[in-house]
């Protein structure tokens, strides 16, 4: 029989409790179909849980826990969904937010949300009042270097709500820079716009309300030409720098938000003009705090052919696009 | 609270599980991780492991798939960087130990075995996720013997867990190769290997094709295993079970202990709640003072003893 061993107190346990994060409570202010794909909740954060958006940055996200949510009567549940609206919801799921007021001691906080699944789903039968656990904000947000004066926006569909929380927190503490977005889209009714404009510019124009009242001019594409420019968003953002090509490239920074093939051709872009480019990752989540590592981006090492996997929740979601390897995750 | 392990004091039965806590206090911002009775790592092999290619993950109904691939820093670096954070933990730390041969997992372990920062090793001998080693030791019953006793010669004074694959016709029959190779204490179960198929796109989810299951839908069957060896192999061997697969809450580490387990792990409801297995402490404690149960050790197998 071995010695008892025993394993006793060294007097950690005070510095780490005063570090607990865990997780929040919101409350729900508003949760409103928006657009013909898309939903607008409003969360509330009070105490504790407004004080942990103190350091927010745009491009950070929440964890949040959906698993408790009623699921809503089937026949109003699209018929493509249906298959899957019953399976139990488990692990949380990770949303950024596309505008974040941060008052003294109260938080509010906008999330835009497709329903593509349970999870999504479940979350359209919040109503006012109702509360709901998350964890964050987490992950590194959008940041902005010293020197820069032209912030280039670009939006594929729903990566939307991220650069839409930047616009707003550039235009209140750089009013210095001037912001100008790309919004593209498969087709217009794809795009998370609560105010639609009448008529969709061809060029850079204040006509999108959701950036115009930021004084951020922007200009949509679509792939099938419903809205704007026809043709990638790409192609707008090449235009504008060709048509910039005088302004000095250490001013300008392009942040970027949008499906993976669409982050790939910007980053693609900034590269050759050798831009500086800040792109929001995804990858599927469990955890969102580092420990399961499944949400893995491939990355490569300064001055060297091999590559790392770093995590989209710690090392990200946003990354330098020069050290993202593209079109590893067809997720 | 405390219970005996293997010879080791700890302050309560709940441990986290190999890779859903990090390497050392990545918790530490969500809980104090110094209220948990063990900590087992993340699997360390001796050279650092990339991990699969993403989707790594799926949610399944009341459960998750995952082919993280032991993905870790390997052992250099986590000498270097994550046993001096170690070191400052209090609970029991066990670091979890996975390779491709025999002799991978001892120069781990050799390199180990004389840290005073860890309690010991768990032997992962039943990962479903990589091509070579992992669950193709622990499935064979005279494979499991050979490295349980050549890594046990690695260890020291340190206690070794063997850490059991379930999906084998027989578990006893591996559960007693572990203790013939000289396991100090078993724990049961790892995750089973398990497919999700897109019907749109005709493949499988997971780049991997297959990942382990885990999380609540493999608790009734991971309760009945830690039983069935409890009652065939560790009662009579004494030998202690750390029991694990889809607890989420007190009543839940009350069933393992309760089918034969000395102390449970919580793993997939981490990612789901980071404090859940401090959560979990404070539930058993409020059990014990329901039940008047004043050692835990009482609760141990008591499923098979008469009231």
């Amino acid at each position: 029989m071995r010695a008892l061993i025993d394993r006793k107190a060294n007097g950690m346990t005070q510095e780490r409790a005063s570090r607990k994060k865990g997780s929040h409570t919101a409350t729900v202010l508003s949760n409103v179909q928006a657009g013909e794909c898309f939903w607008k909740l409003r969360f509330r954060f009070e105490g504790e849980a407004a004080q942990a958006f103190a350091g927010f940055r745009p491009g950070q996200f929440i964890q949040f826990d959906t698993s408790e949510l009623a699921i809503p009567s089937i026949e109003t549940i699209p018929v493509a969904l249906r298959n899957g609206a019953r399976r139990n919801v488990l692990l949380r799921r990770p949303f950024s937010f596309s505008d974040v007021t941060v008052e003294s001691n109260v938080t509010t906080a906008d999330l835009l949300y497709c329903i593509v699944g349970p999870a999504s789903l479940r979350m359209t039968t919040l109503r006012e009042g109702d509360t709901a656990s998350i964890v964050g904000p987490l992950g590194n947000g959008f940041a902005v270097r010293e020197g820069t004066r032209i912030a280039l926006l670009v939006v594929g569909g729903m990566g939307l709500p991220p650069i839409r929380c930047l616009a707003k927190s550039l235009s209140v503490e750089h009013p210095d820079i001037t912001a100008v977005a790309f919004i593209g889209s498969r087709t217009v009714n794809a795009l998370p716009l609560e105010e639609r404009p009448a008529v969709f510019e061809e060029d850079l124009s204040l006509s999108v309300p959701t950036f115009a009242t930021l004084g951020v001019p922007s200009m949509v594409a679509t792939d099938d030409g419903s809205a704007g420019h026809r043709g990638p968003v790409t192609e707008c953002l090449s235009q504008w720098l060709q048509e910039n090509a005088d302004r000095p490239r250490e001013e300008i920074v392009v942040y970027a938000c949008g499906p993976e093939r669409m982050l790939a051709a910007v980053a693609r872009i900034a590269n050759e003009k050798d831009i500086d480019c800040q792109v929001s990752m995804e990858r599927r989540m469990a955890c969102g705090i580092g420990l399961c590592q499944s949400c893995a981006i491939e990355c490569r090492l300064a001055d060297s052919d091999e590559t790392i996997y770093k995590l989209c929740c710690q090392d990200g979601p946003v990354f330098d696009a020069r050290e993202v390897v593209f079109g590893t995750d067809d997720a | 609270m405390s219970v005996e392990f293997a010879g080791l004091r700890l302050a309560n039965p709940v441990f986290t599980a190999s890779g859903t806590c990090g390497y050392a206090d990545e918790l530490a911002d969500f809980m104090d991780v110094d209220a948990l009775g063990g900590f087992i790592t993340k699997s360390i092999t001796l050279k650092p492991r990339k991990g699969n290619p993403t989707p790594r993950i799926v949610e399944t109904d009341a459960g998750m798939l995952n082919a993280i691939g032991l993905a870790n820093v390997g052992l250099e670096r986590f000498v270097a960087e994550k046993l001096p954070v170690i070191a400052r933990m209090k609970s029991a730390v066990f670091v979890n130990v996975a390779g491709t041969t025999i002799e991978e997992y001892v120069a781990v372990v050799e390199r180990l075995a004389g840290e005073k920062a860890l309690a010991g090793f768990e032997l992962n001998i039943s990962c479903p996720n990589v091509k070579k080693g992992g669950i193709s030791f622990g499935t064979d019953p005279a494979q499991v013997e050979e490295i349980t006793r050549a890594v046990k010669k690695a260890c020291g004074s340190k206690v070794l867990i063997v850490k059991l694959a379930p999906a084998v016709t027989d578990i006893s029959v591996t559960a007693r190769a572990a203790v013939a190779g000289g396991a100090d204490a078993l724990s049961l179960i790892n995750t089973f290997t398990a497919m999700v198929i897109d019907i749109e796109t005709r493949r499988p989810v997971l780049t991997n094709r297959t990942g382990g299951l885990s999380g609540p839908a493999i608790k009734p069957i991971a309760v009945y295993l830690v039983n069935k060896v409890y009652r065939e192999v560790a009662r009579e061997a004494r030998i202690p079970l750390l029991g694990l697969g889809g607890i989420r809450s007190a009543a839940d580490a009350v069933e393992f202990l309760m089918a034969g387990a000395t102390a449970v792990a919580v793993g997939t409801a981490s990612f789901v709640e980071p404090d859940c297995a401090v959560q979990i402490v404070a539930g058993l404690r409020d059990y014990c003072a329901r039940k008047k149960i004043t050692r835990l050790a009482e609760l141990t197998g008591s499923l098979d003893r008469p009231a």
